[in-house]
């Protein structure tokens, strides 16, 4: 069975990859939880036009070929610092496409993750839908 | 293909169309057939769960993030059985004179809108809520106003038995807010107006539509069989919000005539800044929104609002990632937020254009004047977060993802304007305004003043997309007001509109 129906299972698995240095919390995730956060992420490839599908794709090749220039491997061959320097670059690169697609792909990341309600005790967030015994003087 | 007939016919029903229901609703009552067909679901009451993922996705359009053509801006709006009032924050405040004058709509005057607001207001239980019922993330953001002496005021707000929760962005649980899924169109209904839900409309003409309903896969059942349905109406009055009136009128050919559809779009591009405190404050109990300062309205363009927000939607808004991302997501409990918001000028090359299939795209970009209203919002935000005691400050052009306290003086450095990039800081919208623009003729807009559409018969524009210019303020009330006048004018014009 294909891990995600929005991505092939290998851009699946490195998004996985990317995730855990976009969110390192994502690294010690349980296969249950780590299940969900693609999960939560196909479902909303899904509501989208194809082409959203498509670019992302095409956008995750590209993070994972781009060290090859500067370090000689690929994105998931880096150690931690360096995926993390290669992600920065993406960040604030002066090429406004990639710069919005790194935007867009850790958008899906945080979604993922902080979207999935088991997470939001580690973050200290308990709502409630009578939340009045909790709006106290600071 | 399913047959029907009607006497008026609104596509959609947020706060532009819930208003046109409730108000020609008498019509109905005297024997005239008027139906609200309107895409998106009906929830249960029940179905309001409070989970973030879950619930954008059933609320909203794209679940709240549709990216413009650039993709440096997301836009939030809402699809469902009372639209973006379903999950709109209801803070309620009528246009100012100022404004309206710069609209420069013949027929459209200040007077005259204040006077419908008031109606609204009334409806909508509008009123300000008590000291005690403020949580800690708003008096901050009041008292560190004051401290600067900035001009600050308390929202008036449309709820009528909130009980704090601060889910209002993800629909109320609690019934609590007055939108048009709990005053309007429940009133309309009452009086025979028919709501169909899960019907999207595809094309208008004079006197008809065409639309497909389709089973989203959750809310309540809708009355009419999936498929194809085309509509004869004698008054078909366009609500679908400013992105998606536009996109109707384009798709059904309105464009040639009116060369001014789908241009003249505002959003009040927005961001979030998070001032971190040294303790615990109350900030997701709570209703989120209290305050806000208009102070830098006339001479910096922006104003700033009190604002909280879920755990996706606040980490999406942070620039960065990584451990320090991390670090600040695990203070939740301690950020205060500030949304801030840009007037921007209404320019005709931000428009609502057409994909190959037909769908809306939004083509906007971000000016300078702009970006220089979100820098200057972000200096004015990081000092409000140090003078109401803030240990460090979040702002997404910052120079270092925490400003910290030793540097409260040093805010103007700190965030250089340099860094106001678009596609890098998060910017997003949820006051989305124009496409259809009021106006003298088809020359410069299309609509006029009551929301009739320039050249044709019987067809209205009744929504947001209506503005000329942005509203410079939250803009429900003043959806609601102009909605009104096309109601009005239905009903004054009933007996010519709707002859056989
Ligand atoms: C998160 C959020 C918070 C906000 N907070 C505030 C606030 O506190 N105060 C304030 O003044 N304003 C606020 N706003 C803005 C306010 O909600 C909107 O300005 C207002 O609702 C716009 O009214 P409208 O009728 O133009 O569109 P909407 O209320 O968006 O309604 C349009 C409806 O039309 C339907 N529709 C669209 N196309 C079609 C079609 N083809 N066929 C059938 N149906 C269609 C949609 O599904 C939708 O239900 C907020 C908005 C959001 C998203
Ligand atoms: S804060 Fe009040 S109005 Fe908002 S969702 Fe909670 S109960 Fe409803």
């Amino acid at each position: 069975m294909l891990v995600m129906r929005s991505l092939t299972d290998t851009q699946a698995r490195f998004f996985e990859t990317v995730a855990e240095t976009v969110t390192p919390e994502v690294a010690s995730l349980d296969a249950a939880r780590r299940a969900r956060l693609l999960a939560i992420v196909d479902d909303a490839l899904l509501d989208r036009q194809p082409s959203v599908r498509r670019q992302l794709g095409t956008f995750l090749s590209v993070i994972r070929l781009a060290p090859l220039v500067r370090y000689g491997r690929s994105f998931d061959r880096l150690d931690g610092a360096r995926r993390t320097a290669v992600l920065r670059w993406f960040e604030s690169c002066p090429v406004a496409l990639l710069r919005k697609g790194f935007w867009g792909l850790k958008a899906l990341v945080f979604m993922g993750y902080y979207g999935q309600p088991e997470h939001w005790a580690e973050i200290g967030y308990a709502p409630d839908f009578d939340g009045r015994p909790g709006v106290r003087r600071a | 293909m399913h047959e029907h007939s009607y006497d008026i016919v609104i596509i959609g029903s947020g706060a532009g169309g819930g208003a046109v229901a409730k108000e020609l609703a008498p019509l109905a009552a005297a024997g005239r057939r008027i139906a609200v067909l309107e895409w998106g679901a009906k929830l249960a009451d029940d179905a309001y769960t409070g989970r973030e993922v879950e619930m954008a996705r059933q609320l909203y359009f794209d679940s709240g993030g549709v990216l413009t053509k650039d993709r440096t801006l997301t836009m939030a709006y809402g699809r469902a059985y009372g639209g973006s009032t379903v999950v709109y924050t209801g803070t309620s405040l009528t246009i100012p004179e100022e404004v309206v004058r710069r609209w420069d709509v013949p027929g459209i005057e200040a007077e005259d809108l204040a006077r419908r607001s008031a109606k609204y207001l009334a409806e909508n239980n509008v009123h300000l809520l008590d000291e005690e019922e403020l949580n800690d993330n708003n008096r901050l953001f009041r008292d560190g106003c004051a401290a600067l002496g900035y001009r600050v005021q308390q929202f008036p707000i449309n709820v009528k038995g909130c009980r704090s929760s601060s889910l209002c962005n993800l629909g109320c649980p609690n019934s609590a807010k007055q939108g048009t899924h709990r005053v309007q169109l429940p009133a309309a209904e009452a009086a025979g107006v028919e709501v169909i839900t899960n019907c999207r409309v595809t094309r208008v003409g004079e006197g008809s539509c065409e639309a497909v309903v389709a089973d989203p896969g959750f809310g309540l059942p809708t009355t009419w069989e999936a498929g194809e349905h085309r509509v004869r109406a004698k008054v078909v009055v366009v609500c679908g919000g400013a992105v998606n009136s536009s996109a109707l009128l384009l798709r059904s050919g309105f464009g040639s005539a009116l060369p001014n559809l789908g241009r003249y779009l505002t959003l009040h591009p927005a961001l979030i800044l998070v001032g971190e405190h040294p303790h615990p404050i109350s900030n997701f109990h709570g209703h989120p929104k209290s305050f806000y300062c208009d102070h830098f309205w006339e001479s910096e363009r922006f104003l700033l609002e009190t604002c909280m927000y879920f755990p996706f939607t606040t980490s999406k808004n942070l620039i960065g990632f990584g451990a320090e991302h991390s670090e600040l997501m695990r203070a939740f409990p301690r950020l205060q937020m500030i949304l801030v918001l840009a007037i921007d000028p209404a320019l005709p090359a931000n428009r609502v254009v057409l994909d190959r299939d037909g769908e809306p795209v939004v083509d906007y970009t971000m000016g300078p004047e702009v970006l220089d209203s979100l820098h200057r919002s972000m200096v004015a935000s990081a000092r409000i977060f140090f003078a109401a005691g803030a240990a460090r400050v979040h702002a997404p052009a910052g120079a270092t993802f925490f400003i910290d306290r030793r540097d409260a003086d040093r805010v103007e450095e700190l965030i250089p304007r340099s860094r106001v990039v678009p596609g890098k800081i998060s910017v997003a919208s949820a006051h989305l305004m124009g496409g259809c623009r009021m106006g003298r003729s088809a020359a410069d807009s299309v609509t006029d003043g009551w929301g009739r559409v320039h050249g044709a018969r019987g067809l209205y524009v009744a929504d947001s997309a209506l503005f000329p210019r942005a509203s410079e303020i939250n803009p429900y009330v003043t959806v609601m007001a102009l909605a009104d006048r096309a109601a009005e004018h239905i009903r004054t014009n009933a007996g010519e509109l709707l002859a056989s």
